[in-house]
C-alpha cells in the first residue's frame, strides 16, 4: 500500500520500495486521484510555472487597497543589486522573491496557494531562487515540489495548515518546513536529513501567532513570508551538516498541533490581539 | 488529503476565504441561476462586511457571478466589468442573525426575469456552503451535480424525484429534506455522482405542486456573461486600468 499519514510512513516507504521519497509521493497521489503519474507530473510542473509566473509579473507600483503593501520586492531587488548584499546572494535573492510574490497576493494578483496564500511567497521564493542560482533543470525542481506537497499533506492531517485553527506556525511555518524539506532534497540529502530539515525549520516556527494588522494578508504576513523562507534555508543548511533535530519530526509536528489548540483565539487571525490591536493598526484600520 | 489542496488551488490573492471562496459563491449562484445575472442585490454580513474591500470581496463575488473562476485575472476588474456588461449590481449590509462570519445574502435577477434569492458561506481554504435558497435553509457544497427542488410539503414529491434519477441512472451522493411548515414550502436538496439530463429538470418543473427547480451542472462550462447587443464576450476583451 502506498499510502502515508507520517513522515516516518514517508521515509519507511521510500526505503522499502527502493524509491525515491518523491515517487513515493507521487505513485501516492496518481492512485488516490485515479490519474496516471504523468499527469500528476504534469499538474505538479504546472502548479511550479505558475509559481514563476507570479514571479515574473511582479509589478513595482503595485499598491494594496488598503495602501499598506507594495514595493518591498522592489527595494530588496536594489539592495541586493547594490553590491552591498550583507546576507550573501542566494538568501538575497530568496528574501525578494518571497516579498515579490506575496505582495502580489496582497494585490489581487494571481498566486499558488501554497500550502495558503498568506503563505504563498515562501516555496517559490527558496525554489525559484535555487533553480536561477544553481542552473538546475526544472524537472528536478517539480520532483522536489512532490517532496513539499507530501511533508505538507503529512502536516495538515496531523496537525493544521489554516491560521484560524494554529497560528501562523501553521501557515508560514509549515510552508518553512516543506521548503525545507524540499531544499534538502535538492542539495542531495538522504530521507533522513529531509525529515531533519522539516523538523529544524518546524521548531524554529511553533508558537508564531497569527494578528494580522486590519484582518488583512499583509501586515505582518509579507514580510514573514521573507523570514520563513530564510528559516526554510537555515533548517536545510543545518540538516545537510548532519545536524539533527533531538525532537523526532512527527513529534515536532504533534507540538505544532498542540500548541495551536492551546492558543488563544483572539491570536488566531481573529485581528484582537498582538499586533493587530496597536495604536498604529488601529489607526490604519479607522482610515480604511 | 489530496496534494494539490496542498500545492494549489491557483488563485486571485489575497484570501483564500475571502477573495477565492467569494468568486466560487457567486459562481455556483449564478450556475444555480442557470442563466446570465442581469441585477443583483449583494448583501454582505460579519468579516465578509467589515474587511471585505480589503481582500476585494466585492469584486471577487461579482467575478463569480459573471462565470470567472477564483484564478481569472480579471477578478480585480469585475466591477468595471459589471459595467460595461450590462449587469446591474447593488452592495448593501445583510439583517443576518448569527450566521457564519463569512456570510453573503444574494438576491439576483436573470436576463428572462428568473429570480433567486441565496445566501453563501466562505468556511475556509476556498470551500463554500450554500446555506439558504429562496428562504428555506440548504446545506451543500457546489462540488457535486446538485439539484434544488422547492414543493408543496405533500405526499409523493420525493418518489417523483428520485424515481426520475434511477430511471435516468443518476446516483444521489446526498439527499436533503426541509420544510418551513406542516403543508407549507418544502425544499429537498439532493447531491448526484453523475449529471442530470435537461429534459428531465424541464419535466419536474410542470409536476403539479413543485414550484421551482434549480439545477446546479458541473459540465456547464463557458457561461461567461455576454454582451447581447454586441454579442461580444468579455473573454475576448481586456481592460487595462
Amino acid at each position: 500500500m502506498m499510502t502515508y499519514h507520517s513522515i516516518s510512513d514517508l521515509v519507511k516507504l521510500s526505503d522499502e520500495k527502493k524509491l525515491p521519497m518523491w515517487q513515493v509521493i507521487l505513485k501516492a497521489d496518481a492512485k488516490e486521484r485515479q490519474v496516471d503519474e504523468e499527469d500528476s507530473m504534469a499538474a505538479m510542473k504546472q502548479m511550479y510555472q505558475i509559481m514563476k509566473q507570479t514571479d515574473a509579473d511582479y509589478d513595482k507600483e503595485l499598491v494594496s487597497p488598503s495602501g499598506m503593501a507594495g514595493g518591498a520586492g522592489e527595494k530588496m531587488h536594489s539592495y541586493n543589486q547594490s553590491g552591498r548584499n550583507l546576507a550573501g546572494e542566494y538568501i538575497g535573492i530568496v528574501m525578494e522573491k518571497a516579498l515579490k510574490t506575496s505582495e502580489s497576493n496582497a494585490c489581487m494578483k494571481r498566486i499558488v496557494a501554497a500550502p495558503t496564500a498568506g503563505s504563498c511567497g515562501v516555496i517559490p521564493a527558496v525554489f525559484l531562487a535555487y533553480e536561477e542560482y544553481n542552473h538546475m533543470l526544472e524537472d528536478r525542481m517539480v520532483e522536489a515540489m512532490f517532496i513539499t506537497a507530501g511533508i505538507g499533506s503529512v502536516i495538515a492531517e496531523n496537525a493544521s495548515i489554516a491560521g484560524a485553527s494554529g497560528g501562523c506556525q501553521a501557515e508560514i511555518g509549515s510552508a518553512s518546513a516543506m521548503a525545507a524539506a524540499g531544499l534538502a532534497f535538492l542539495q542531495g540529502g538522504d530521507n533522513e536529513c529531509i525529515a531533519n530539515a522539516m523538523a529544524l525549520a518546524l521548531k524554529n516556527m511553533l508558537g508564531l501567532a497569527c494578528d494580522p494588522v486590519c484582518g488583512l494578508v499583509e501586515v505582518p504576513c509579507i514580510k514573514r513570508n521573507s523570514a520563513g523562507a530564510v528559516n526554510a534555508v537555515t533548517s536545510a543548511q543545518m540538516a545537510l551538516a548532519g545536524i539533527k533535530s533531538a525532537i523526532a519530526p512527527d513529534e515536532v509536528i504533534d507540538s505544532m498541533r498542540r500548541i495551536g489548540n492551546d492558543m488563544p483565539s483572539c491570536l488566531k487571525e481573529t485581528s484582537m490581539s498582538g499586533l493587530a490591536v496597536t495604536p498604529t493598526a488601529l489607526a490604519i484600520k479607522a482610515g480604511l | 488529503m489530496n496534494i494539490f489542496d496542498i500545492i494549489g488551488p491557483v488563485m486571485v490573492g489575497p484570501s483564500s476565504s475571502h477573495t477565492a471562496g467569494a468568486v466560487r459563491i457567486g459562481l455556483i449562484s449564478r450556475k444555480l441561476l442557470g442563466e446570465p445575472v442581469k441585477k443583483a442585490e449583494i448583501l454582505l454580513y460579519g468579516s465578509f462586511l467589515a474587511t471585505g474591500k480589503g481582500h476585494g470581496t466585492q469584486k471577487a463575488l461579482v467575478a463569480g457571478l459573471m462565470g470567472m473562476e477564483p484564478d481569472d485575472n480579471r477578478i480585480p476588474d469585475a466591477l468595471e466589468l459589471a459595467a460595461a456588461y450590462g449587469l446591474d449590481v447593488i452592495f448593501g449590509e445583510a439583517a443576518l442573525r448569527d450566521a457564519h462570519p463569512n456570510s453573503v445574502q444574494l438576491k439576483l435577477v436573470g436576463e428572462t426575469g428568473r429570480m433567486l434569492e441565496i445566501i453563501g458561506e466562505s468556511i475556509g481554504g476556498g470551500i463554500i456552503n450554500i446555506a439558504q435558497i429562496d428562504g428555506i435553509a440548504t446545506n451543500f457544497s457546489g462540488d457535486y451535480p446538485t439539484l434544488v427542488v422547492h414543493n408543496i410539503d405533500q405526499p409523493g414529491h420525493v418518489t417523483e424525484v428520485t424515481s426520475m434519477l434511477a430511471h435516468k441512472s443518476v446516483n444521489i451522493a446526498t439527499m436533503q429534506l426541509y420544510r418551513s411548515n406542516r403543508g407549507g414550502d418544502a425544499v429537498m436538496v439532493i447531491e448526484c455522482d453523475q449529471e442530470i439530463p435537461k429534459e428531465s429538470i424541464s419535466w419536474l418543473e410542470h409536476i403539479e405542486g413543485i414550484k421551482k427547480v434549480t439545477y446546479l451542472s458541473l459540465s456547464e462550462g463557458g457561461t461567461l456573461q455576454t454582451n447581447k447587443g454586441k454579442g461580444e464576450k468579455y473573454d475576448d476583451i481586456s481592460f487595462n486600468k
